[in-house]
């Protein structure tokens, strides 16, 4: 037969008055009326309520926050991608639609004809930021990305992501002029 | 024979060979741009110095022949030392865009500079500026910045094409490959340059950024473009050909492929026929080969087997082939074969052949004779006559000129049935009772026999467009939907039997028993 390892456990005596839980409902609701007298507080910065007044009072991200995709800009306007596809390489979900052309300028040679993210299948992990050699790509706009009613919507071609970007303080080509 | 010894390993090599040789038969890479395997060699990159014992200096390994007892040092400190130097030099004036450039990712500058140097430029000077995007060539543009200057691209038009166009004009850091006055990189296989330029500087005008190297696939295949049957790498990404690439390949093609032939790869996109169809209706594969069937079987009962013609196609592969000799012999029981395929176009004495299809000496192999076939002209003449009422076509092209081929469209309406077959859309799928969609040769694997009757096999490259299927499927299906099933499950059994000596076939080409590549 197989012996059985056993371990003692000190158990706390309670007396019928403990059984009663009425002393610890009691306790507990004055830990509630507490806090519900406390948040009445006329002086709000004495409350102690975590809730945000979304949307009335917009949440403030925190700086490396990773949200909604930008296109940078050339000091004339013109997108800073050289459409090199490296962030459509390293994208692990595959959300980054980029076709290249000429450009008139020899200088540029190469730009996005076509630059297409999918912000639904975007995971927002933020490599295609490392990845771009020449800062094109960012996602520190401090704006999530929206909610979508249509699959469509979810759709930021190259205008719209330029919209958004701006100047870079990088120098185009990497070159120290 | 000299014995030599490469880092510590001996090896016996052959009176005459290069150092560069003798590390690689010793398993050993030499860095180089200049030096290729096709051409001749100038020794000027300076990227393969290596230490030979008892030699003052470091000897160019692409240049210098062994000697008996030479002990060789490819990785000494002198050669690392001499290899950054030659690395930090050639990259003073580049302009290291390669998020621009076409040709990272397969770019010898760049893997060497991994490889060999990874050290932070010292240069704090302005670059020098030269030429960008300059159309050397209708089919080729050149970037002065990123030419290294190894001269691969001046030898390739010396030595292989001998037209001569490309020097290098200008000296020291001003100077760039240019063609010579009143010239343009314009003979059939400028692309070539392309391929051989070891960094970005020559980039071909049809594949220029169109898809990063990086993200291809290859397949080992053959050009279609003519019956020199030009090995390929066949590159392609999400189920597009982006281009071809040539595959060196010593007993048809070198290293080299002909620039028509690049471009033969965008009619595999173009036009395709996507469905079955009956009288323009779209049908699936089981209800179309069931229509054909019992079309096929009321014709043979109406105006006799020996009426049904079949058009054959030397575009098809071997087995293609195979099958739809056994379908016409075994299924239709009929011998009445004509010659499809494209018309003959220019050629020339280096890879060009007149001949635009890949496979007619496949069709004399598989049917046993030049003459099995009869000439496309004659089935017009034929129909005209009465004397061919079926016609069932594989592939839509027509060996006869433009009033020939009109005239052979406008007599379809004559014909009982007309079964299409074919990759393409356009006028003969219009008029066809049933057209069935075919794979082209990146979409499925197969044989063609070249000129000189060298068999070839090239593989499956992606899945087929739309509902296509190969020639040999469909004969299959039909086979089975007509009550004579094959009996074959993979293209290996049809590709045994097909090579295999058969008691009825005359003695024909080399072709015969010619084991696949």
């Amino acid at each position: 037969m197989a012996l059985v390892e056993t371990r003692p456990v000190n158990r706390i005596k309670q007396n019928l008055w403990d059984k009663s839980y009425i002393p610890e409902i009691v306790r507990g609701l004055a830990i509630t009326t507490r806090h519900f007298f406390r948040n009445m507080n006329p002086d709000k910065s004495q409350r102690s309520t975590f809730t945000r007044e979304y949307p009335e009072v917009p949440t403030v991200y925190p700086e490396r926050y990773r949200g909604l995709h930008r296109l940078m800009l050339r000091a004339d306007g013109q997108v800073r991608c050289v459409a090199c596809m490296c962030c459509s390489t390293i994208c692990p979900a595959d959300c980054i639609h980029i076709e290249a052309a000429e450009h008139d300028d020899p200088a540029i040679e190469k730009y996005p004809r076509v630059f297409v993210i999918d912000e639904l299948r975007c995971i927002v992990c933020g490599l295609c930021v490392e990845a771009c050699p020449c800062d094109a790509i960012r996602m520190d706009g401090g704006v999530h990305i929206p909610p979508y009613t249509e699959r469509g919507a979810a759709f930021f071609d190259r205008d719209l992501l330029m919209e958004r970007g701006g100047l870079s303080l990088a120098v185009q080509g990497g070159e120290s002029k | 024979m000299p014995k030599v010894t490469v880092n510590g390993t001996e090896i016996e090599v052959d009176k005459g060979t290069t150092i560069l040789r003798a590390a690689a038969e010793a398993g050993f890479e030499v860095p180089h741009f200049c030096y290729h395997p096709a051409l001749s060699i100038p020794a000027n990159c300076r990227m393969c110095l290596v230490e030979v014992e008892g030699a003052w200096k470091l000897q160019p390994a692409c240049y210098s022949q062994v000697t008996d007892g030479m002990v060789i040092n490819t990785k000494s400190e002198r050669v690392v030392k001499a290899q950054k130097a030659v690395l930090e030099f050639i990259l003073v004036n580049h302009p290291v865009d390669c998020p621009i450039c076409d040709q990272a990712g397969e770019c010898k500058l760049q893997d060497y500079y991994v490889a060999y140097d990874s050290q932070e430029s010292r240069l704090r000077a302005e670059k020098v500026h030269k030429v960008k995007v300059f159309p050397i060539g209708p089919e080729v543009l050149y970037d002065g910045e990123r030419c290294i200057l190894c001269t691969r691209c001046v030898r390739f038009c010396e030595e292989i094409t001998a037209t001569n166009e490309l020097t290098i004009v200008q000296r020291g850091d001003r100077a760039e490959i240019r063609a010579f006055p009143g010239r343009e990189l314009d003979n059939k296989y400028s692309v070539c340059t392309a391929d051989i330029c070891p960094v970005g500087a020559l980039t071909a005008r049809d594949f220029r950024f169109k898809c990063r190297v990086w993200l291809l696939n290859s397949t080992d295949s053959v050009c279609t473009g003519c019956s020199n049957g030009c090995n390929i790498h066949l590159e392609h990404f999400r189920n597009e050909i982006q281009r071809y690439r040539p595959r060196f390949n010593p007993a048809v093609n070198d290293y080299w492929m002909c620039d028509a032939g690049r471009l033969t790869y965008k009619e595999v996109h173009t036009d395709r026929l996507l469905h079955p169809t009956n009288n323009g209706a779209e049908l699936n594969w089981h209800a179309v080969c069931e229509t054909v069937a019992d079309k096929l079987k009321r014709a043979i009962d109406e105006v006799g087997s020996d009426k049904i013609a079949l058009v054959l196609s030397p575009q098809a592969s071997c087995e293609d082939l195979h099958l739809a000799r056994k379908f016409a012999s075994d299924v239709i029981k009929t011998s009445r074969f004509y010659m499809g395929g494209k018309r003959d176009g220019d050629s020339d004495d280096f890879l060009i052949k007149a001949d635009k299809n890949p496979n007619r000496r496949g069709i004399e192999a598989v049917f046993g004779s030049t003459t099995a076939a009869l000439p496309f002209s004659q089935l017009v003449d034929d129909i005209e006559a009465g004397t061919v009422q079926v016609v069932y076509m594989m592939d839509q092209y027509m060996p006869v000129d433009a009033a020939t081929a009109a005239r052979f469209v406008e007599r379809l309406d004559k014909l009982k049935l007309f079964v299409f077959q074919a990759q393409h859309q356009g006028a003969l799928a219009q008029k066809a009772h049933i057209a069935l969609p075919v794979c082209s040769h990146a979409e499925s694997e197969g044989t063609f026999v070249n000129f000189e009757g060298i068999a070839q096999g090239f593989e499956r490259a992606f899945a087929a467009h739309g509902e296509s299927l190969p020639h040999w499927q469909i004969f299959m299906r039909l086979a089975q939907a007509m009550g004579k099933p094959f009996s074959y499950t993979f293209i290996q059994q049809i590709r045994k039997e097909m090579f295999a000596p058969r008691p009825d076939s005359v003695a024909s080409g080399t072709a015969e028993g010619v084991p696949v590549e």
